[in-house]
């Protein structure tokens, strides 16, 4: 089945948050008590009951004092997701047919490996410690219908369809470099930024940290390698040279 | 019956099997965490209950490693010119016929695995806290993630070459952790200058 995403143009995004209050309608999530930070974001991070948020970047401007960049932060269903690699716990996180990174409470194991695997400090974990965040609505994708977030958005800022359409969507109206058309393997959420992606706050070049790559490629392996490895040369030892005979020797001394 | 000599204590042989039946249950459930073994998962009755066994069993096996540097690490760290010359023969394992020089309590072997599991039972048990108790903290995580895996790896490759040579590759050797008690003639074969120093002839 063909990989689905979501596109988020900033420059069409109003900073409404509809699509913060439809997610968390459509997903039950209860409201968190916040703080005045003085700015208009809110709340200031994703949280255990927030899954997709309007980061509002204030910038300079040469007409006005500042200017306003919109963008969703969430999860990015990574092709090659850095929390996937390093669960510990099958079925825990998993991915959908239509490519987007879901989970089963019931299968994590609250050991919060996958916030270090995440380039994107996505990963929040609710009263149980069971890992929540963003999963692409993907009890709604999977009968056909976009997600909360992008059925809502009033101005078409986040839209939700086949990966490789979109991507020949927004190089139709001159995007010609997504953020995260290749990172990852390609993340399932593309940004069409007009800047550099540091204006807005994100990543640059995101990656899964070297020491988890490290982990998966050599330390993984090694571990049956080696303990395999020792097994095999003790029993070749065994039948080839052979054990100390002290213990005959011995008894013929008695 | 030829005279025996006692090797090892109650308190030794109570320590080692703490040690090692808590490591081997690390072991496996660790490999069921590593590779996403859903069997193994299913012999600890679940993952969730697993990452419980594993991280409280795993207090056991650091409490009786801490313990055991009062059992070993004093006869661990006698080496003299005598270990030089076992490391040049390889301890007599891979000839029978070389002349293997007189070793005190512990061999030049067993000295170098104890000091090894102690460091990197250190290590894993240090990694394992911080990786239980500290989870979310990104940078402490990580580096533990790694130093965990390092020393299971090293681990994985010590423990199995220990036990074979423990048991059947040095026959005799293996009552010494069930009743404490060796033949005094096969102990002044294998460790000379123990029964020398103690005056256990
Ligand atoms: C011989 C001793 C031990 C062995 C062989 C061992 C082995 C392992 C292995 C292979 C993993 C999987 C790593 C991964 O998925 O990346 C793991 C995970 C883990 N270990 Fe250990 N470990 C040992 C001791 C300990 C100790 C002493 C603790 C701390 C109490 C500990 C706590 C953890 C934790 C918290 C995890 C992460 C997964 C989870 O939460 O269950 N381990 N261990
Ligand atoms: S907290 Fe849950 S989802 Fe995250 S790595 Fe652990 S088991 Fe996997
Ligand atoms: S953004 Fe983080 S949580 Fe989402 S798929 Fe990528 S690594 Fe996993």
């Amino acid at each position: 089945m063909a990989r689905y995403g979501l596109l988020i143009s900033p420059e069409l995004c109003i900073g409404c948050r509809a699509c913060q209050v439809a997610c968390k309608s459509w997903n039950q999530l209860p409201a968190d008590k916040t703080k005045n930070l003085g700015g208009y974001e809110n709340p200031s991070d994703l949280t255990p009951h927030l899954y997709n948020k309007i980061h509002y970047v204030e910038v300079p401007s040469d007409k006005s004092p500042m200017r306003w960049l919109f963008v969703s932060q969430r999860c990015m269903h990574c092709d090659d997701a850095g929390c996937m690699k390093i669960c510990p716990s099958p079925g825990a996180l998993f991915k959908t047919k239509e490519g987007a990174v879901a989970y089963n409470k019931d299968k994590c194991i609250g050991c919060k490996l996958c916030v270090a695997g995440c380039p994107f400090n996505v990963p929040r974990f609710d009263e149980k410690d069971k890992v929540t965040k963003c999963n692409l609505c993907s009890d709604r994708i999977s009968n056909n219908l976009p997600p909360a977030c992008a059925k809502t958005c009033p101005t078409g800022a986040i839209k939700y369809g086949e990966r490789e359409s979109l991507i020949s969507s927004a190089q139709k109206v001159g995007y010609e470099k997504l953020y995260g058309k290749a990172d990852l393997g390609g993340l399932g959420a593309l940004y069409a930024f007009k800047d550099a992606p540091k204006l807005y706050d994100m990543v640059e070049n995101p990656a899964i940290p070297e020491t988890v790559i490290f982990w998966h490629n050599v330390l993984k392996p090694l571990a049956y390698v080696g303990l395999g490895g020792v097994v095999a040369a003790s029993l070749l030892h065994y039948f080839v040279i052979g054990p100390h005979k002290d213990e005959k020797e011995v008894g013929k001394h008695e | 019956m030829s005279k025996m000599v006692r090797k090892a204590s109650v308190a030794e042989i109570l320590n080692h099997w703490v040690l090692a039946i808590s490591c081997i249950l690390l072991s496996i459930s660790g490999f069921g965490f590593l590779f996403k073994i859903e069997f193994i998962g299913s012999l600890f009755g679940g993952f969730n209950l697993m990452k419980t066994i594993h991280n409280w069993v795993g207090v056991v096996f650091s409490v009786s490693l801490f313990f055991s540097m009062f059992n070993w690490l004093k006869d661990s760290l006698a080496f003299d010119s005598d270990d030089i010359g076992w490391i040049k023969v390889a301890g007599g394992y891979l000839s029978h016929k070389v002349k293997v020089p007189p070793m005190g309590k512990l061999n030049t072997g067993q000295k170098f695995y104890y000091v090894a599991l102690l460091f990197f039972g250190m290590a894993i048990s240090i990694s394992g806290y911080i990786i239980w108790l500290l989870p979310g903290s990104r940078n402490w995580v990580l580096i533990s993630h790694l130093l965990h895996n390092i020393s299971f790896d090293i681990l994985m490759i010590a423990i199995p070459v220990h036990m074979y040579l423990a048991s059947i590759a040095n026959p005799g050797t293996f009552r010494i952790m069930i009743s404490g008690t060796v033949p005094l003639e096969w102990a002044k074969k294998k460790h000379p200058k123990w029964i020398e120093e103690a005056k256990l002839d």
